[in-house]
């Protein structure tokens, strides 16, 4: 994907998917190579890939010999460095061109690693995971230099409790975190106190007559480039928790001044919202994610309102937006597809 | 044995646990001997063993050890790949790990740690190829061990044991079901048995409804009533004697005992240590109603754990019900083999089907039958057996199939009932397993 610079602010009037290629596995993850047109990918097959997203068939091939204990579902690159968490639990350094495992870090966490995000300076990688704990890795040393553990374990009907997303603030001040039950916690990312607190309760999807049970969760976080806003992505309620049948849902926040700004209830595309992008200039955010089928979708950020959205291919786990926000790559169940706005 | 007259009408006459098994090699005195001795059990380990559950001897010496059942049902068709047949590290194996267990040799998933730990008292079929994977049919398939047939409504596993281990003077329900969930609630059925065996069942509540004594009814008016009641009824019988009079009595004696066995349903009785090791998911406070009820003596007792049909999510899904199954089955096994129940009570845990190796778009899994898995845990059953095998990737079962009929002989066989012993509907043998069908004498103590 090529990534240029930011031109004068555009609003999104189509969604198109350009190309679709076929995956061998199922990525959750996608972060930039530093050579344009390459990505890295982390996959069900337990392993990081580099696909040539510029070749007419782009293929995905493991960096390297080495593995995760399971899938591969948050991935950052800082420069030649790319760090990757699984649901092992364990987050892995590699060398982002030769493939080798610079560092390893067993039991990064006790459960399953959710996301991961690069802090803006490229000095710290943030990680959540299913134990509830939100760290913070020294890029360069691997050390564990911030434990946060302000979430509850359990959910308020006694399950496990799960911890799926996590952002940074443009300006690198605020961390944010989203958990299954629809809490987000803001917090200065220095000092680790909590400077705020969002309610999303729709996003848990608890059942508690027909099916005793919970599908949904906030799954992607996003903050305006002046982090005055903060997007929340999850799905709606839902009639029959067997399936992601539920409207796809976000909410909009003044955070600082703990207001909603706009609620968007669409159920055109169906599902969890699995990925949310502020486009350049913050007049408009991408959101992407699925129930079987993937979506790609745009909404103006003044008042939440559609402004354009297609079906994408499979349900999509992430995304990459290009930095003048025309163009996306989207990873979704065994494909990999390039989406223009 | 419980009369033979069922509610619809229809005469069934039990045969075979009347009628002593020639060339079975084995005396009644040394059978009871055996039995008495504590080591009647391996004698179940073969075909021939089982051939013995025929002789009324050892049906009586059985009925005196009262074994009972337990069955959490997994509504909705729980993951064979997240319970008790992982595959990790293939493409159908999904994220998660397998872990050992405390019998050497036998993996589970890493969702069981509590159950891996318990492994010495459950034994797992991995080989169950049941082939209908529609829910309605699939769970009348599971609960009855048969399809049902045009002509014939069969009773259910529940409706068996009640009337293969119930007692006659027993003054609790003989079969008692909890489905508090919606989706896919089954009330269970007697079949052919008759309403006499249909189970109390309790989807609203934990407590039956209308077993209270009326507020306005003084405790000393309601005992001084039924006391009358029960000397007019022994003037009576004392004259005239019946089928249709004892019938008659015997539902006042079980009405009564239903009304002074409500407290079995409140667990607020229980020490708060026992309630707070079962834990304070409805699930686990169904498990401790499940083992008061068996402790009292009920026979059968159905928890249901809905709904695990996880066509979106699947692996969500089962981090939060696994949780919940794992906490509440060790808390459940444990308390029973503290009370040395275990014994004598068969924890089953068995769903309509299970779920495929294909992983679809929703990260989920749908409806799969044909190479699947459950267990069976405590009475009767041989603890620390993974019986039968898939093949690499989940697809086939490779070795040792079973059938649902075949399941159901099994547990039959591990209560120490006679899976070939008929049931005649007129002139029509129907036995209690299905035609064909074989315990797996494997899994069996």
């Amino acid at each position: 994907m090529q990534q240029t610079e930011p031109t004068a602010a555009r609003t999104p009037d189509a969604v198109k998917v350009v190309k679709t290629h076929g995956l061998p596995a199922i990525p959750f993850c996608i972060a930039t190579a530093e050579s344009p047109g390459v990505a890295f990918v982390g996959m069900s097959d337990f392993a990081v890939h580099r696909i040539d997203l510029g070749a007419d068939k782009p293929e995905a091939s493991p960096i390297g010999e080495a593995r995760h204990g399971s899938y591969v579902t948050g991935i950052v690159r800082v420069g030649g460095t790319i760090v990757s968490g699984g649901y092992d639990g364990a987050l892995i350094w590699w060398d982002a061109g030769t493939g080798s495992v610079v560092r390893r870090v067993e039991g990064a966490h006790a459960k399953w690693i959710r996301r991961l995000a690069l802090s803006p300076d490229g000095t710290r990688v943030a990680s959540v995971a299913d134990d509830m704990r939100t760290r913070l890795w020294d890029v360069a040393t691997g050390g564990c230099v911030a434990d946060w553990g302000d979430n509850d374990v359990k959910t308020q009907h006694g399950y496990p409790s799960m911890l799926y997303a996590v952002a940074f603030s443009p300006d690198g001040r605020f961390l944010a975190t989203g958990s299954k039950t629809g809490l987000v916690l803001v917090r200065d990312a220095a000092s680790g106190s909590i400077a705020g607190r969002l309610e999303t309760p729709v996003m848990y999807t608890w059942d508690p007559k027909a099916r005793n049970h919970s599908i949904g969760g906030i799954r992607s976080l996003a903050f305006s480039s002046d982090a005055t806003l903060l997007a929340v992505g999850g799905m709606g309620k839902v009639g029959n928790i067997d399936h992601l049948e539920g409207a796809l849902r976000i909410e909009l926040f003044e955070w600082q001044a703990q207001s909603r700004r706009a609620e968007i209830e669409d159920t055109k595309y169906k599902g969890l919202v699995e990925a949310l992008r502020f486009g350049p200039g913050d007049g408009w955010l991408v959101a992407a994610g699925g129930d079987n089928g993937g979506f790609v979708s745009a909404y103006a950020t003044s008042d939440g309102r559609l402004l354009a959205q297609e079906k994408v291919g499979n349900h999509i786990h992430d995304i990459l937006l290009a930095a003048d926000g025309a163009s996306l790559v989207a990873v979704g169940h065994q494909q990999i597809s390039t989406v223009t706005l | 044995m419980h009369p033979d007259h069922t509610g619809r009408g229809t005469t069934v006459h039990p045969q075979g646990s009347g009628v002593a098994q020639p060339g079975s090699g084995i005396s009644r005195r040394r059978l009871l001997a055996m039995s008495a001795a504590g080591v009647a059990s391996p004698l179940v380990a073969d075909m021939s063993a089982i051939r013995l559950l025929r002789s009324p001897a050892f049906a009586a010496e059985l009925r005196k050890q009262e074994r009972r059942v337990i069955l959490l049902w997994l509504a909705g068709g729980a993951s064979q790949f997240e319970t008790w047949d992982p595959k990790p590290g293939v493409k159908t194996g999904g994220p998660f790990r397998a872990i050992p267990t405390d019998v050497p040799g036998i993996h589970i998933s890493e969702l069981l740690p509590g159950l891996a730990q318990r492994m010495r008292h459950t034994a797992v079929i991995r080989s169950l190829n049941t082939k209908i994977a529609d829910h309605g049919t699939a769970a009348e398939l599971m609960e009855c061990g048969r399809r049902n047939d045009p002509s014939v409504r069969f009773p259910d596993i529940g409706a068996i044991v009640a009337r293969e281990l119930g007692r006659l003077e027993s003054t609790v329900p003989d079969y008692v079901s909890l489905y508090t969930s919606t989706e896919g609630r089954r009330k269970g059925t007697s079949g052919f048995l008759g309403a006499r065996y249909s189970p109390m069942f309790l989807s609203e509540s934990m407590t039956p409804p209308n077993i209270l004594r009326l507020e306005n009814l003084a405790d000393v008016d309601h005992h001084d009533r039924a006391a009358l009641r029960d000397a007019l009824a022994r003037r009576f019988t004392a004259e005239s004697r019946s089928l249709a009079v004892d019938s008659h009595l015997s539902a006042y004696q079980r009405v009564q005992g239903m009304m002074a066995s409500a407290d079995l349903f409140d667990i607020g009785r229980e020490p708060e240590s026992v309630r707070a090791r079962y834990g304070s998911t409805q699930f686990g406070e169904q498990c401790l109603i499940a083992r008061r009820l068996v402790e009292a003596g009920v026979p059968f007792v159905k928890v249901a754990r809905a709904w695990w049909d996880s066509h979106g999510q699947n692996f969500e899904t089962h981090q939060e019900l696994c949780a919940d199954l794992d906490h509440c089955m060790s808390a459940l096994l444990d308390d029973l083999r503290a009370r040395g129940l275990l014994e004598h009570t068969l924890v089953i845990t068995l769903g309509e089907f299970g779920r495929t190796p294909g992983i679809n778009a929703s990260l989920g899994r749908d409806h799969f039958a044909s190479a699947w898995s459950c267990s069976l845990s405590g009475a009767g059953v041989r603890g620390g057996v993974a019986y039968g095998k898939t093949d690499e990737e989940g697809h086939t079962v490779v070795e040792g199939e079973a059938s649902a009929g075949d399941l159901f002989a099994t547990i039959l066989a591990s209560l120490g009932i006679d899976p070939e012993h008929e049931y005649m509907l007129g002139s029509r043998p129907v036995p209690l397993a299905d035609f064909g069908s074989e315990p797996i004498t494997e899994v069996l103590a």
